[in-house]
């Protein structure tokens, strides 16, 4: 049954995953449950699961994680690039179109106006990803110490957060080393 | 000719490391994105958060509509479509690595050290863009500061309370912002 699926079958299916999904990349594991486990039978529902699992704890969109782990297994290194295509075409050409059309309309005062507006609902949105960022990560001592100490030193110097994440990522080896350490004495 | 071979060099070299820093979903990458507007003119902070609206009421991941939109702000398409996949290529690389290994490669000691360490972290880098703005939109003398005060206030409630849908917030913020530039506010 593998053998049957051509790239543009992955590249369709992903293509209405990507027209479909809005917003975040949470979203997307229903969809796909839908579109290629129940539909196609392509995965397992626990495939689908473990490379959720994982996509979580790799760098990168969790939703473009996923789907290239998903095109990946229906049909290797090109299942992944057509997946990946699909997923985001809709959307590319989606904002090509928009900010074309923006960038003519931006100085009328009413759409000012509006933008106005949606400025201040984006900061809201970010605040409720912060929410709900914080809610997974920060749960003990260490990881509030972590926030505080990078929220702090962001705010006070102008540095790129690339360092911000590398520097966190030893922190957090070392930190966990030596517990491990303290821990079998 | 060289100015748009460095262009392009340096987009593919930024949204690469976006692509490859960014940790726990779309608006992770809203930092990075931040920070450009430091170092390059490709868009201005107030255009980033235009660029954060159009992204969340459009289909597609929200990281991936604001690396296409970043990159058509800075010259056009074909800057769009680098952009865009600079971004991609690292989770391609990763993910196929990772592929091989999956629950070993998330079950491992380092990884899981690191990424416990990065989720704060991402959080706060975050939380900064999230103050940042405040300090662009909210805080700077204008005539429609007071009705933005209230409407930011307003909303955080909401969004405590009720757990809204996002176009909510964009297309109520998105009307108060219409009905105050008609009655000249603007």
């Amino acid at each position: 049954m593998e053998k049957s699926i051509t790239l543009g079958e992955i590249f369709l299916t992903f293509l209405k995953t990507g027209i479909i999904l809005l917003g975040g990349g949470y979203v997307i594991l229903p969809i796909l449950q839908s579109e290629i486990v129940e539909k196609r039978n392509w995965l397992t529902l626990d495939e689908l699961y473990d490379y959720y699992a994982v996509s979580q704890s790799l760098p990168g969109l969790i939703a473009i994680n996923i789907s290239i782990f998903a095109g990946y297994r229906i049909s290797g290194k090109f299942g992944a690039l057509a997946a990946v295509c699909g997923l985001t075409f809709s959307a590319f050409w989606a904002i090509i179109a928009i900010s074309a059309i923006l960038s003519k309309i931006v100085s009328n005062s009413l759409v000012q106006g509006v933008f106005w507006g949606v400025g201040i609902a984006v900061i809201v949105l970010i605040f409720s990803a912060v929410r709900e960022m914080w809610s997974k990560s920060v749960n003990d001592k260490t990881s509030l110490l972590i926030y505080l100490i990078a929220l702090c030193t962001m705010l006070i110097i102008e540095i790129s957060p690339v360092y911000i994440i590398i520097i966190s990522a030893i922190v957090g080896i070392i930190c966990k080393s030596v517990r491990k350490k303290q821990g079998k004495k | 000719m060289i100015n748009t071979l460095a262009l392009y060099f340096n987009l593919f070299k930024e949204f690469f490391q976006i692509g490859l820093f960014s940790f726990g979903g779309g608006y992770a990458t809203l930092p990075f994105l931040y920070d450009l507007t430091n170092r390059y003119d490709w868009y201005s902070p107030s255009e980033l958060s235009q660029m954060i609206a159009v992204a969340s009421i459009t289909p597609g991941p929200v990281g991936i509509n604001a690396a296409t939109y970043a990159g058509m702000k800075a010259q056009g398409v074909l800057t769009a479509f680098i952009a865009t996949a600079s971004e991609v290529l690292p989770s391609f690389i990763i993910v196929i690595l990772a592929s091989k290994l999956l629950k070993k490669f998330s079950d491992n000691f380092y990884v899981q050290s690191a990424i416990y360490a990065l989720k704060p972290a991402s959080c706060a880098l975050l939380s900064v863009v999230g103050i940042q703005l405040i300090k662009n939109e909210l805080m700077i003398q204008s005539p429609q500061q007071g009705a933005g005060v209230i409407l930011f206030i307003s909303f955080m409630f909401i969004a405590v309370l009720k757990n809204k849908d996002p176009l909510w917030f964009i297309c109520f913020g998105g009307l108060f912002g219409l009905i105050l530039s008609v009655f000249g506010c603007f």
